[in-house]
């Protein structure tokens, strides 16, 4: 919302600077955006006076002039035809700064010299475009500053206000005048129109107003003038309206915008004769109807819509736009004015719907104000008689069957207090209600009707607080807290799992959940959630896994030479979805590697990560969160993983999650040639099989013995099948088995496959003997050899 | 007797052979001559002597000792030389370095403001990123005409299921399952319909406030923002609060924090004002309350929001939020 400084003026008689004013308002929540000077400053212009004008010798269209300022005279070349001898004018010598950005120097303009230049509106950043030079109409003292005297009399300030949407009542300049009176205390001017109706006709016998849908428009009231004449405003209401930012038309569409931004109330003019009967009615629009507004467009009409009418056909939306069947033209001579009160709600939805935002929609969804619809009728029917020639027929047809009541409030001093830990009493609290014109009867608060966001206690416990200024409100510097308030488990968890995947040198990230179609799609077991309405096809779908948002930050590294990559991320995966409830949105854990196995150095040979390292951090990771009951499997089930190079961890029946190799198709979506090793856990099933409390094991007293073997195996049998084996029946003695070696080559036979195994003896009660260890060991040995059908390597 | 110091020689003067540079000398000496070398072995094992042969043992074993002692410095000696004379190190290489991670800088940030409040005594709460309508909108006092939906343009799923707009309705959660007294933050990534460009990002984080308890007052709220703001950006960060409209609280405010940047003397980042926009605060709206099933008669309550993202870049003078989540490493490395 913009005013002017002098508008307001208009109303309040303050002695506050712009700076001061912007500062007030902003204090009390009208936050001044921007305040911006009407006339752009400039320097080394001056009131001179034209001695000479005279033909250019090699130019037509040119003059050749002589300016007479307090210094002395000047040669001054200039273009514009309106420049005669005996005039007087603003003259920006050689060195001046005008608006427009030009330092003005000295020229030679078709062999004659020109040592400086005469004005006009335009090159003074006064107006748009100008015709010709500005010729004063007042004899200014020669030399006299140009800007200064501009200043005094024409200087004003644009401020550009934000209005929070419960402010309906500051979309006007009388609404902030009413906020600038209470701020600065001085009295608020009232607005009193005293309409000249010189017509002898009255607007009851000339037409017939109904309201068919009175809860979409509880009042409408119209006039009719006669006998206007169109033309263009006059230049101080056109440079009013545009400051504030509205285009002037002529003087009846100026007119009813004019009363708009002063009192805030939209006014619509219909041309009186394009309405047939002439009779309006008000009604609900009919599902499927059709109607063409004034922009030219026709629009589909939402059901419910407020639609006014005359005895045959739609002429306006109510409160958004009018048609334009109806609108005021060049050839328009009497006019119906409308002036009516439409219920905020379906303003609102029927904008929405029908995507059309006007300065009169903005204002009816906010709630305006229901008794200033005579008031706005009447000054824009009065200026209709100053500025159009009008002649106002007798009387308003005012159609109002349910008058809408003010809020009462009682005044809880006890309760103001206590919401903003003041002390207040009765007196003060009233003082600050009856500023910003609320009436105080007892213990009662009277709203008036432009203020309808007030209507509980705490609207008045915030007007008090907004008068007071929130700056001059106590805070408190300590607080009584409960000390047993609860912690939450859940940010605990995530903490001690976030904590560990630090520990093992990856880099977090934070990847977007919103991923374009072929990513959800690679990654989803069933259909991805889909955004109705989404920003672009880029983030249509939530991720199913977080390797969507993963792979894109991996893809961005590679293209950008960052090669070796190790990341982990945490956050929700939106999985399944019944179209009813809510989504499941469990948490995820996924770590993703590519690249060198080794950061690259001088001392350092290349090699690529492989599925075993992705392996090694799974398996520390989940020892060092200890999770203690799991198991391995082989996982040819994945959508996005390589089938020979996947694992799945699963603890009992519960599937924790899968690791391997992304599967080239999926890294293809992403633009990766690179292998990228990932795993990716659920954290919600993960927390169910982690033992967060945790009791001290005691570290062995006695040393161990290990021994070794190399074995011989047929190239089907897997590592995990031998461990197994040795653990289940190497005796409770055994502590450990470790492979050290795999071998496959020329130097055992083909189709065999050499395992190195370590197995760890311990006792907790004493120091086992040699010989004692190479019995147990002999015995596995001899028990794997035979299960396995395997030989000793030597 | 003399078997034992004889095979001890032997074995010292064999080894001795092996040695090939100085690295090989440290478990030579720690065989022979440490505390638990073959030496002091020997004398551990005199006890197991006729009383009568033990002090020429002792002797003949200490002689032995500062023999083995002498050699083994000339060793020392001979192969520091050699070290010197050839192949040293040269230190001035690089190292060889491991993978070192760290946290990403919008989840520091997040972090910091956590632990800023839980030393406040705040406790840390967690909600749904798809919500329904209810927890977004209409428990907030927000029903389907009002106008503030309009400034919270809202990405759905269906007409009533919808990315949350803010963190708001962690506060409904709560308060719907746990009796004040109330005293919780909630961080989280929220969503709206923007285009991405250099300050906003169609999705983003906040941190959500609520304190809820007999007698809580705005004086409070005042009070732990400005605390928060000391502890985050420093003691000399004034805080300001301007009056302003959120459906879900009454009396409600937006806060500041005098610019970082100047000092509050103004600048371009501040746009010469002095100040920097944080968030919105206020009172519980009594309707927020009676949907939630709290008393407004006998309680009130504050709510704040904060944006993560907003502060993260007021701390590292980051200018466009849309590096935070390109995860560009050159810029990870950073934080
Ligand atoms: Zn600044």
């Amino acid at each position: 919302m913009k005013v002017t400084y002098r508008w307001l003026k208009e109303f309040v008689d303050f002695k506050e600077t712009p700076a001061e004013l912007a500062g007030m308002l902003t204090e009390a929540g009208l936050e001044v955006e921007e305040v911006e000077p009407r006339i752009k400053p400039f320097t080394d212009v001056v009131v001179g006076y034209v001695n000479k004008a005279e033909k250019h010798p090699n130019a037509d269209k040119l003059s050749v002039c002589e300016v007479k300022t307090d210094e002395g005279t000047y040669q001054v070349i200039c273009g514009a035809p309106n420049v005669k001898q005996g005039q007087y004018v603003p003259f920006a010598k050689v060195g001046a700064q005008l608006p427009i950005g030009i330092k003005l120097k000295k020229a030679k303009i078709r062999g004659v010299e020109s040592f400086g230049m005469i004005c006009s509106k335009e090159e003074l950043g006064l107006e748009a475009h100008s015709d010709g030079i500005w010729a004063f109409d007042k004899e200014y003292p020669l030399g006299a500053d140009v800007y200064r005297l501009l200043e005094e009399e024409y200087q004003d300030w644009i401020f550009d206000i934000a209005i929070t949407p419960n402010r309906g009542d500051c979309l006007s300049v009388y609404g902030i005048a009413r906020e600038v009176a209470a701020l600065t205390g001085n009295p608020l001017k009232p607005i009193q129109v005293k309409v000249e109706e010189a017509s002898s006709e009255r607007v009851e016998d000339l037409v017939k107003i109904e309201i068919h849908d009175t809860e979409g428009c509880p009042r409408y009231a119209g006039r009719i003038i006669r006998n206007v004449k169109i033309a263009p405003s006059p230049e101080w209401m056109q440079q009013k309206l545009e400051a504030v930012g509205l285009r002037p038309i002529n003087n009846i569409v100026d007119i009813t915008n004019y009363v708009l931004m002063e009192l805030g109330h939209p006014l619509h003019a219909f041309d009186l004769a394009t309405l047939s009967g002439p009779e309006i009615h008000v009604r609900a629009s009919k599902p499927g109807e059709r109607f063409v507004t004034l922009d030219d467009k026709e629009r589909i009409l939402p059901e419910n819509t407020v639609m006014i009418c005359d005895a045959e056909k739609a002429v306006a939306i109510g409160g958004i736009m009018g048609g334009q069947n109806s609108e005021v033209s060049d050839s328009t001579q009497n006019i119906f004015l409308e002036s009516a009160y439409f219920k905020p709600e379906r303003i609102a939805t029927a904008s929405k719907r029908l995507g059309l935002s006007t300065d009169a929609s903005q204002r009816f969804e906010r709630g305006t104000d229901p008794e200033n619809v005579v008031r706005a009728i009447d000054r824009a029917a009065q200026l209709m008689v100053e500025l159009a020639d009008g002649e106002v027929v007798q009387g308003i047809y005012d159609v109002y069957p349910q008058p809408i009541k003010q809020n009462e409030i009682p005044l809880n001093t006890e309760r103001i207090n206590r919401i903003l830990g003041t002390d207040f009493d009765k007196e003060a609290i009233r003082q600050k209600l009856l500023s910003i014109q609320l009436q105080v009867k007892g213990d009662r608060v009277i709203v008036p009707t432009f203020r309808h966001d007030l209507s509980i206690v705490e609207d008045l416990a915030e007007e008090v607080a907004r008068l007071t200024g929130y700056s001059n409100l106590p805070a408190h510097d300590r607080a009584t807290i409960p000390y047993d308030m609860p912690i939450s488990e859940h940010e605990r968890q995530m903490r001690f799992f976030r904590e560990e995947l630090l520990a093992l040198g990856l880099q977090e990230i934070f990847t977007q959940s919103m991923v374009k179609k072929e990513e959800a799609f690679a990654f989803a077991s069933e259909e991805p959630i889909k955004i109705k309405n989404p920003v672009s096809d880029d983030m249509a779908f939530m991720r199913p896994s977080l390797l969507a948002g993963m792979l894109k930050a991996v893809s961005h590294n590679l293209n950008r030479n960052n090669r070796n990559l190790r990341f982990f991320e945490i956050g929700r995966i939106f999985t399944h979805f019944d179209g009813k409830n809510i989504p499941t949105q469990p948490y995820s854990l996924a770590v993703v590697i590519t690249g060198n196995r080794y950061l690259p150095a001088w001392n350092v040979s290349e090699q690529w990560v492989d599925f075993y390292d992705i392996k090694g951090y799974l398996e520390t990771f989940l020892r060092k969160i200890f999770l203690d009951n799991y198991q391995i499997i082989l996982y040819d089930k994945s959508k996005y993983m390589t089938p020979e190079e996947t694992i799945a961890i699963q603890s009992g029946d519960e599937l924790l999650g899968v690791g391997g190799r992304i599967h080239p198709d999926v890294c293809a979506v992403f633009d990766i040639e690179h292998p990228v090793f990932a795993f990716e856990l659920n954290v919600d099933v993960l927390t169910k099989h982690v033992l967060f409390e945790r009791q001290y094991q005691p570290i062995p007293k006695f040393p161990y013995s290990e021994r070794d073997i190399a074995l011989l195996l047929d190239e089907g049998i897997t590592a995990a099948d031998v461990v197994e084996f040795v653990k289940k029946n190497g005796g409770s003695l055994l502590q450990s088995v470790d492979i050290f070696d795999v071998y496959q080559g020329d130097k055992i036979p083909a189709g065999k496959r050499s395992l190195g195994l370590r197995l760890r003896y311990q006792s907790a009660e004493r120091t086992l003997s040699d010989r004692e260890v190479d019995k147990y060991f002999r015995q596995i040995i001899n028990k794997t050899t035979k299960h396995f059908s395997a030989s000793l390597r030597k | 007797m003399n078997e034992i110091i004889e095979k001890i020689r032997a074995e010292f003067l064999q080894d001795s052979k092996a040695i090939k540079s100085l690295k090989d000398l440290e478990p030579f000496r720690v065989k022979f001559l440490g505390r638990k070398g073959l030496i002091s072995s020997a004398f551990d094992r005199m006890g197991e002597l006729p009383k009568e042969e033990r002090p020429l043992f002792g002797k003949a074993l200490n002689e032995l000792k500062k023999e083995l002692e002498a050699q083994y410095q000339e060793l020392l000696n001979r192969f520091k030389r050699a070290e010197e004379k050839g192949h040293r190190l040269d230190l001035t290489l690089p190292g060889r370095k491991p993978f070192a991670g760290g946290r990403h800088p919008l989840l520091k940030v997040a972090d910091e403001i956590k632990d800023i409040f839980r030393g406040l005594g705040f406790s840390i709460e967690d909600g749904p990123e798809i919500e329904n309508d209810f927890y977004n909108f209409e428990a907030l006092n927000i029903p389907k005409t009002h106008p503030a939906r309009d400034m919270q343009d809202t990405l759905y799923i269906t007409d009533d299921i919808l990315l949350r707009t803010h963190t708001s309705p962690v506060q409904i959660r709560v308060m719907k399952r746990q009796k004040p007294p109330i005293q919780m933050i909630a961080p989280g990534r929220v969503y709206r319909r923007d285009t991405p460009d250099a300050s906003h990002s169609p999705f983003f984080h906040q941190v959500e406030g609520l304190v809820v308890d007999e007698g809580i007052t705005f004086a409070d709220l005042k009070g732990v923002i400005q605390a928060f703001a000391h502890r985050m950006f420093g003691k000399d960060v004034k805080v300001r609060f301007r009056p302003s409209f959120f459906p879900f609280t009454e009396p409600s405010a937006e806060y500041d924090f005098s610019c970082v940047f100047c000092g509050g003397k103004g600048c371009r980042v501040c746009k010469n004002t002095g100040w920097m926009e944080i968030s919105g605060a206020g009172m519980v709206h009594p309707n927020v309350f009676k949907a939630a099933g709290v008393d407004p008669e006998k309680y009130t309550g504050y709510a704040f929001g904060m944006g993560i993202d907003r502060i993260a870049m007021i701390k590292y003078a980051i200018d466009d939020i849309r590096i935070f989540f390109e995860n560009d490493v050159r810029f990870l490395n950073q934080f």
